[in-house]
Protein backbone atom coordinates (compact mmCIF):
# COMPACT_ATOMS: atom_id res chain seq x y z
CA UNK A 1 0.00 0.00 0.00
CA UNK A 2 2.99 2.25 -0.31
CA UNK A 3 1.90 3.43 -3.75
CA UNK A 4 0.89 6.95 -2.72
CA UNK A 5 1.97 7.43 0.87
CA UNK A 6 5.41 8.56 1.83
CA UNK A 7 7.13 5.94 3.98
CA UNK A 8 7.90 7.07 7.54
CA UNK A 9 11.10 9.04 7.91
CA UNK A 10 12.59 7.09 10.79
CA UNK A 11 13.08 3.39 10.03
CA UNK A 12 15.34 0.63 11.26
CA UNK A 13 16.37 -1.85 8.55
CA UNK A 14 15.01 -5.31 9.24
CA UNK A 15 12.27 -4.07 11.56
CA UNK A 16 8.82 -3.59 9.98
CA UNK A 17 7.56 -0.03 10.28
CA UNK A 18 4.43 -0.88 12.23
CA UNK A 19 6.49 -2.80 14.83
CA UNK A 20 8.91 0.11 15.21
CA UNK A 21 6.09 2.61 15.72
CA UNK A 22 4.34 0.23 18.10
CA UNK A 23 7.52 0.45 20.15
CA UNK A 24 7.36 4.26 19.94
CA UNK A 25 3.78 4.21 21.23
CA UNK A 26 4.78 1.80 24.02
CA UNK A 27 7.70 4.02 24.96
CA UNK A 28 5.47 7.10 25.13
CA UNK A 29 2.99 5.27 27.36
CA UNK A 30 5.72 3.90 29.62
CA UNK A 31 7.25 7.36 30.07
CA UNK A 32 3.81 8.83 30.81
CA UNK A 33 2.99 6.13 33.36
CA UNK A 34 6.39 6.49 35.00
CA UNK A 35 6.01 10.26 35.22
CA UNK A 36 2.52 9.87 36.64
CA UNK A 37 3.46 7.40 39.39
CA UNK A 38 6.90 8.71 40.37
CA UNK A 39 5.67 11.09 43.07
CA UNK A 40 2.26 9.75 44.01
CA UNK A 41 0.39 12.37 46.00
CA UNK A 42 -3.00 12.37 47.68
CA UNK A 43 -3.77 15.64 45.95
CA UNK A 44 -2.61 14.92 42.40
CA UNK A 45 -0.79 17.49 40.31
CA UNK A 46 0.49 17.61 36.76
CA UNK A 47 0.87 14.30 34.93
CA UNK A 48 -0.64 12.27 37.75
CA UNK A 49 -3.72 14.48 37.66
CA UNK A 50 -4.12 14.02 33.92
CA UNK A 51 -3.69 10.24 33.99
CA UNK A 52 -6.13 9.95 36.90
CA UNK A 53 -8.69 11.93 34.94
CA UNK A 54 -8.26 9.64 31.93
CA UNK A 55 -8.55 6.49 34.02
CA UNK A 56 -11.61 7.87 35.81
CA UNK A 57 -13.26 8.28 32.42
CA UNK A 58 -12.53 4.62 31.66
CA UNK A 59 -13.93 3.61 35.07
CA UNK A 60 -17.10 5.63 34.50
CA UNK A 61 -17.58 3.91 31.14
CA UNK A 62 -17.00 0.48 32.69
CA UNK A 63 -19.52 1.19 35.45
CA UNK A 64 -21.97 2.40 32.87
CA UNK A 65 -21.69 -0.49 30.41
CA UNK A 66 -20.73 -3.60 32.39
CA UNK A 67 -22.02 -2.72 35.84
CA UNK A 68 -20.68 -3.39 39.31
CA UNK A 69 -17.91 -5.88 38.61
CA UNK A 70 -16.81 -4.00 35.51
CA UNK A 71 -13.78 -2.46 37.22
CA UNK A 72 -12.03 -5.85 37.17
CA UNK A 73 -11.52 -5.31 33.45
CA UNK A 74 -10.01 -1.84 33.83
CA UNK A 75 -6.41 -3.00 33.10
CA UNK A 76 -7.42 -4.70 29.84
CA UNK A 77 -9.75 -1.99 28.59
CA UNK A 78 -7.61 0.99 29.61
CA UNK A 79 -4.44 -0.55 28.18
CA UNK A 80 -6.12 -1.24 24.85
CA UNK A 81 -7.71 2.20 24.78
CA UNK A 82 -4.56 4.12 25.68
CA UNK A 83 -2.43 2.11 23.26
CA UNK A 84 -4.83 2.58 20.36
CA UNK A 85 -5.25 6.28 21.15
CA UNK A 86 -1.49 6.85 21.27
CA UNK A 87 -1.00 4.83 18.10
CA UNK A 88 -3.71 6.78 16.27
CA UNK A 89 -2.27 10.11 17.39
CA UNK A 90 1.21 9.08 16.20
CA UNK A 91 -0.17 9.02 12.67
CA UNK A 92 -1.02 12.73 12.89
CA UNK A 93 2.62 13.74 13.29
CA UNK A 94 4.12 14.27 9.83
CA UNK A 95 6.91 11.83 9.10
CA UNK A 96 5.69 9.20 11.55
CA UNK A 97 3.12 6.49 10.88
CA UNK A 98 0.18 5.14 12.81
CA UNK A 99 0.79 1.49 13.78
CA UNK A 100 -3.00 1.06 13.70
CA UNK A 101 -2.92 1.94 10.00
CA UNK A 102 -1.53 -1.54 9.43
CA UNK A 103 -3.77 -4.58 9.48
CA UNK A 104 -1.35 -6.63 11.62
CA UNK A 105 -1.65 -4.35 14.66
CA UNK A 106 -5.43 -4.07 14.55
CA UNK A 107 -5.93 -7.81 14.04
CA UNK A 108 -3.71 -8.44 17.06
CA UNK A 109 -5.82 -6.10 19.21
CA UNK A 110 -9.08 -7.57 17.93
CA UNK A 111 -7.92 -11.15 18.56
CA UNK A 112 -6.95 -10.23 22.13
CA UNK A 113 -10.47 -8.89 22.68
CA UNK A 114 -12.09 -11.92 20.98
CA UNK A 115 -10.23 -14.52 23.04
CA UNK A 116 -10.51 -12.54 26.28
CA UNK A 117 -14.26 -12.09 26.29
CA UNK A 118 -14.81 -15.77 25.60
CA UNK A 119 -12.41 -16.71 28.39
CA UNK A 120 -14.22 -14.30 30.74
CA UNK A 121 -17.57 -15.83 29.84
CA UNK A 122 -16.34 -19.41 30.27
CA UNK A 123 -14.69 -18.62 33.58
CA UNK A 124 -17.85 -16.98 34.84
CA UNK A 125 -20.25 -19.89 34.23
CA UNK A 126 -18.26 -22.87 32.97
CA UNK A 127 -17.87 -24.23 29.49
CA UNK A 128 -21.16 -26.04 28.90
CA UNK A 129 -23.53 -23.31 30.15
CA UNK A 130 -21.54 -20.81 28.12
CA UNK A 131 -21.92 -22.90 24.99
CA UNK A 132 -25.58 -23.34 25.85
CA UNK A 133 -26.27 -19.64 25.59
CA UNK A 134 -25.09 -19.76 21.99
CA UNK A 135 -28.26 -21.73 21.29
CA UNK A 136 -30.19 -18.66 22.28
CA UNK A 137 -33.45 -18.39 24.15
CA UNK A 138 -34.97 -21.27 22.18
CA UNK A 139 -33.85 -24.01 24.54
CA UNK A 140 -35.86 -22.70 27.48
CA UNK A 141 -38.86 -21.43 25.54
CA UNK A 142 -41.95 -23.52 25.01
CA UNK A 143 -42.75 -23.16 21.34
CA UNK A 144 -45.72 -25.56 21.12
CA UNK A 145 -47.95 -27.18 23.74
CA UNK A 146 -47.46 -30.57 22.10
CA UNK A 147 -44.15 -31.92 23.38
CA UNK A 148 -43.32 -33.99 20.30
CA UNK A 149 -43.88 -31.07 17.93
CA UNK A 150 -41.93 -28.82 20.28
CA UNK A 151 -38.98 -31.22 20.28
CA UNK A 152 -39.04 -31.60 16.49
CA UNK A 153 -39.04 -27.84 15.93
CA UNK A 154 -36.21 -27.34 18.39
CA UNK A 155 -34.22 -30.09 16.68
CA UNK A 156 -34.34 -28.02 13.50
CA UNK A 157 -34.11 -24.50 14.91
CA UNK A 158 -31.46 -24.85 17.61
CA UNK A 159 -28.61 -25.98 15.30
CA UNK A 160 -29.57 -23.19 12.89
CA UNK A 161 -29.51 -20.63 15.68
CA UNK A 162 -26.21 -22.02 16.93
CA UNK A 163 -24.55 -21.65 13.52
CA UNK A 164 -25.85 -18.11 13.07
CA UNK A 165 -24.65 -17.13 16.55
CA UNK A 166 -21.18 -18.60 15.92
CA UNK A 167 -20.87 -16.71 12.64
CA UNK A 168 -21.95 -13.46 14.29
CA UNK A 169 -19.33 -13.98 16.99
CA UNK A 170 -16.67 -14.66 14.36
CA UNK A 171 -17.62 -11.45 12.56
CA UNK A 172 -16.88 -9.38 15.66
CA UNK A 173 -13.05 -9.46 15.58
CA UNK A 174 -13.19 -9.04 11.79
CA UNK A 175 -15.23 -5.86 12.02
CA UNK A 176 -13.22 -4.56 15.01
CA UNK A 177 -9.94 -4.98 13.14
CA UNK A 178 -11.19 -3.75 9.78
CA UNK A 179 -12.93 -0.69 11.23
CA UNK A 180 -9.83 0.61 12.99
CA UNK A 181 -7.56 -0.27 10.07
CA UNK A 182 -9.90 1.19 7.46
CA UNK A 183 -10.33 4.47 9.28
CA UNK A 184 -6.62 4.96 9.87
CA UNK A 185 -5.42 3.80 6.45
CA UNK A 186 -8.23 5.64 4.68
CA UNK A 187 -7.40 8.91 6.42
CA UNK A 188 -3.75 8.41 5.58
CA UNK A 189 -4.44 7.81 1.89
CA UNK A 190 -6.81 10.79 1.80
CA UNK A 191 -4.14 13.08 3.27
CA UNK A 192 -1.54 11.70 0.84
CA UNK A 193 -3.84 12.39 -2.13
CA UNK A 194 -4.55 15.90 -0.86
CA UNK A 195 -0.81 16.59 -0.56
CA UNK A 196 -0.26 15.28 -4.09
CA UNK A 197 -3.02 17.56 -5.41
CA UNK A 198 -1.62 20.54 -3.50
CA UNK A 199 1.87 19.91 -4.83
CA UNK A 200 0.54 19.67 -8.39
CA UNK A 201 -1.46 22.86 -7.95
CA UNK A 202 1.54 24.77 -6.56
CA UNK A 203 3.69 23.50 -9.42
CA UNK A 204 1.04 24.71 -11.87
CA UNK A 205 0.94 28.12 -10.18
CA UNK A 206 4.68 28.53 -10.74
CA UNK A 207 4.60 27.28 -14.32
CA UNK A 208 4.77 30.82 -15.70
CA UNK A 209 1.62 31.58 -17.65
CA UNK A 210 -0.72 34.25 -16.35
CA UNK A 211 -3.81 32.03 -16.29
CA UNK A 212 -1.99 29.37 -14.30
CA UNK A 213 -0.95 31.94 -11.71
CA UNK A 214 -4.47 33.39 -11.53
CA UNK A 215 -6.10 29.99 -11.03
CA UNK A 216 -3.32 27.98 -9.41
CA UNK A 217 -2.47 30.39 -6.60
CA UNK A 218 -6.00 30.64 -5.12
CA UNK A 219 -6.47 26.95 -5.82
CA UNK A 220 -3.38 25.90 -3.91
CA UNK A 221 -4.22 28.27 -1.05
CA UNK A 222 -7.71 26.75 -0.94
CA UNK A 223 -6.32 23.21 -0.86
CA UNK A 224 -3.85 24.08 1.89
CA UNK A 225 -6.58 25.74 3.94
CA UNK A 226 -8.92 22.76 3.41
CA UNK A 227 -6.25 20.26 4.42
CA UNK A 228 -5.00 22.08 7.49
CA UNK A 229 -8.29 23.47 8.80
CA UNK A 230 -10.70 20.68 7.92
CA UNK A 231 -8.98 17.38 7.13
CA UNK A 232 -6.42 17.53 9.91
CA UNK A 233 -8.96 18.30 12.70
CA UNK A 234 -11.17 15.60 11.14
CA UNK A 235 -8.32 13.08 11.46
CA UNK A 236 -7.82 14.16 15.07
CA UNK A 237 -11.51 13.56 15.74
CA UNK A 238 -11.40 10.18 13.98
CA UNK A 239 -8.34 9.14 16.00
CA UNK A 240 -10.12 9.90 19.29
CA UNK A 241 -13.43 8.45 18.12
CA UNK A 242 -11.98 5.17 16.84
CA UNK A 243 -10.13 4.55 20.10
CA UNK A 244 -13.37 5.27 21.97
CA UNK A 245 -15.38 2.97 19.72
CA UNK A 246 -12.87 0.12 20.03
CA UNK A 247 -12.97 0.41 23.83
CA UNK A 248 -16.75 0.77 23.87
CA UNK A 249 -17.31 -2.33 21.72
CA UNK A 250 -14.82 -4.29 23.83
CA UNK A 251 -16.86 -3.41 26.92
CA UNK A 252 -20.13 -4.27 25.17
CA UNK A 253 -18.76 -7.69 24.17
CA UNK A 254 -17.49 -8.38 27.69
CA UNK A 255 -20.82 -7.26 29.11
CA UNK A 256 -22.56 -9.60 26.68
CA UNK A 257 -20.42 -12.55 27.75
CA UNK A 258 -20.91 -11.79 31.45
CA UNK A 259 -24.55 -10.76 31.57
CA UNK A 260 -26.34 -12.79 28.90
CA UNK A 261 -25.36 -15.91 30.77
CA UNK A 262 -26.66 -14.65 34.08
CA UNK A 263 -30.36 -14.54 33.34
CA UNK A 264 -30.53 -18.06 31.96
CA UNK B 1 -36.16 -4.81 -31.43
CA UNK B 2 -33.38 -4.10 -33.85
CA UNK B 3 -32.03 -1.34 -31.62
CA UNK B 4 -31.86 -3.59 -28.58
CA UNK B 5 -30.10 -6.23 -30.66
CA UNK B 6 -27.57 -3.65 -31.81
CA UNK B 7 -27.09 -2.49 -28.23
CA UNK B 8 -26.50 -6.03 -27.04
CA UNK B 9 -24.01 -6.66 -29.82
CA UNK B 10 -22.19 -3.42 -29.14
CA UNK B 11 -22.00 -4.10 -25.40
CA UNK B 12 -20.78 -7.60 -26.10
CA UNK B 13 -18.11 -6.40 -28.49
CA UNK B 14 -16.93 -3.66 -26.13
CA UNK B 15 -16.70 -6.12 -23.26
CA UNK B 16 -15.07 -8.90 -25.24
CA UNK B 17 -12.65 -7.07 -27.52
CA UNK B 18 -10.16 -5.99 -24.83
CA UNK B 19 -10.12 -9.55 -23.56
CA UNK B 20 -9.48 -10.88 -27.06
CA UNK B 21 -6.85 -8.28 -27.78
CA UNK B 22 -4.90 -8.98 -24.61
CA UNK B 23 -5.42 -12.72 -24.72
CA UNK B 24 -3.41 -12.70 -27.95
CA UNK B 25 -0.38 -11.32 -26.09
CA UNK B 26 -0.16 -14.39 -23.93
CA UNK B 27 -1.64 -13.14 -20.69
CA UNK B 28 0.92 -10.50 -19.71
CA UNK B 29 -1.29 -7.41 -19.46
CA UNK B 30 -4.72 -8.49 -18.27
CA UNK B 31 -7.93 -6.69 -19.06
CA UNK B 32 -9.27 -7.14 -15.52
CA UNK B 33 -7.05 -4.35 -14.18
CA UNK B 34 -8.89 -1.35 -15.69
CA UNK B 35 -12.25 -2.85 -14.78
CA UNK B 36 -10.97 -3.38 -11.23
CA UNK B 37 -10.16 0.34 -10.98
CA UNK B 38 -13.64 1.26 -12.23
CA UNK B 39 -15.22 -1.24 -9.85
CA UNK B 40 -13.22 0.14 -6.92
CA UNK B 41 -14.36 3.68 -7.66
CA UNK B 42 -18.01 2.84 -8.25
CA UNK B 43 -18.16 0.48 -5.28
CA UNK B 44 -16.69 3.06 -2.94
CA UNK B 45 -19.11 5.68 -4.27
CA UNK B 46 -22.16 3.49 -3.76
CA UNK B 47 -20.99 2.35 -0.34
CA UNK B 48 -20.23 5.84 0.96
CA UNK B 49 -23.46 7.22 -0.43
CA UNK B 50 -25.63 4.60 1.25
CA UNK B 51 -23.52 4.80 4.41
CA UNK B 52 -24.11 8.55 4.46
CA UNK B 53 -27.87 8.03 4.12
CA UNK B 54 -27.89 5.48 6.92
CA UNK B 55 -25.76 7.57 9.24
CA UNK B 56 -27.94 10.58 8.54
CA UNK B 57 -31.04 8.61 9.52
CA UNK B 58 -29.36 7.35 12.69
CA UNK B 59 -28.15 10.82 13.66
CA UNK B 60 -31.55 12.35 12.91
CA UNK B 61 -33.19 9.81 15.20
CA UNK B 62 -30.67 10.47 17.95
CA UNK B 63 -31.02 14.25 17.70
CA UNK B 64 -34.79 13.86 17.79
CA UNK B 65 -34.53 11.76 20.92
CA UNK B 66 -32.15 14.21 22.60
CA UNK B 67 -34.49 17.09 21.80
CA UNK B 68 -37.34 15.21 23.46
CA UNK B 69 -35.30 13.99 26.43
CA UNK B 70 -32.31 16.27 27.07
CA UNK B 71 -31.67 14.46 30.34
CA UNK B 72 -30.82 11.22 28.55
CA UNK B 73 -28.43 12.91 26.13
CA UNK B 74 -25.31 11.07 27.35
CA UNK B 75 -26.75 7.58 26.97
CA UNK B 76 -28.36 8.36 23.63
CA UNK B 77 -25.06 9.74 22.38
CA UNK B 78 -23.21 6.58 23.39
CA UNK B 79 -25.76 4.36 21.68
CA UNK B 80 -25.65 6.58 18.60
CA UNK B 81 -21.86 6.42 18.37
CA UNK B 82 -21.89 2.62 18.62
CA UNK B 83 -24.57 2.47 15.94
CA UNK B 84 -22.64 4.85 13.71
CA UNK B 85 -19.53 2.70 14.12
CA UNK B 86 -21.42 -0.43 13.11
CA UNK B 87 -22.92 1.32 10.07
CA UNK B 88 -19.60 2.81 9.10
CA UNK B 89 -17.85 -0.54 9.20
CA UNK B 90 -19.99 -1.68 6.26
CA UNK B 91 -18.59 1.11 4.13
CA UNK B 92 -15.12 0.30 5.42
CA UNK B 93 -15.43 -3.30 4.18
CA UNK B 94 -15.92 -1.84 0.71
CA UNK B 95 -12.99 0.50 1.28
CA UNK B 96 -10.76 -2.47 2.13
CA UNK B 97 -11.96 -4.31 -0.99
CA UNK B 98 -11.32 -1.18 -3.08
CA UNK B 99 -7.85 -0.81 -1.62
CA UNK B 100 -7.15 -4.48 -2.39
CA UNK B 101 -8.37 -3.99 -5.97
CA UNK B 102 -6.24 -0.87 -6.42
CA UNK B 103 -3.02 -1.69 -4.60
CA UNK B 104 -2.74 -5.45 -4.11
CA UNK B 105 -4.40 -6.44 -7.43
CA UNK B 106 -4.97 -10.15 -6.84
CA UNK B 107 -6.28 -10.54 -10.42
CA UNK B 108 -4.28 -8.70 -13.03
Amino acid sequence: MGAIEHPPILTIPGVPDQVLYTWVAMLALIVLSFAATRHLALVPRGVQNMMEMVLEQFMALLDDVIGQDGRRFLPLVATLGLFILTANLLGLIPGLMAPTGNLNTTVACALIVFITYHVIGVRKVGLLPYLRHFAGPLLDAELFPNRAVDFAFKLVLVPLYFVIEVVSHLARPLSLALRLFGNMAGGHILLAVMFLLTAGMIGWAFSGSLGAIGLGLPGSLLLIAFTSWFLFPLKLLVALLQAFIFVMLTMVYIAGAVQEVEHH
Amino acid sequence: MRRSLMLTLMTWSVLSVPGLAFAAEGGTGGWVGPFAVIAAGFGMGIASGLCGLAQGRATAGAVDAIARQPGAAARIQTAMIIGLALIESLALYVFVIAAILLFVQPVK
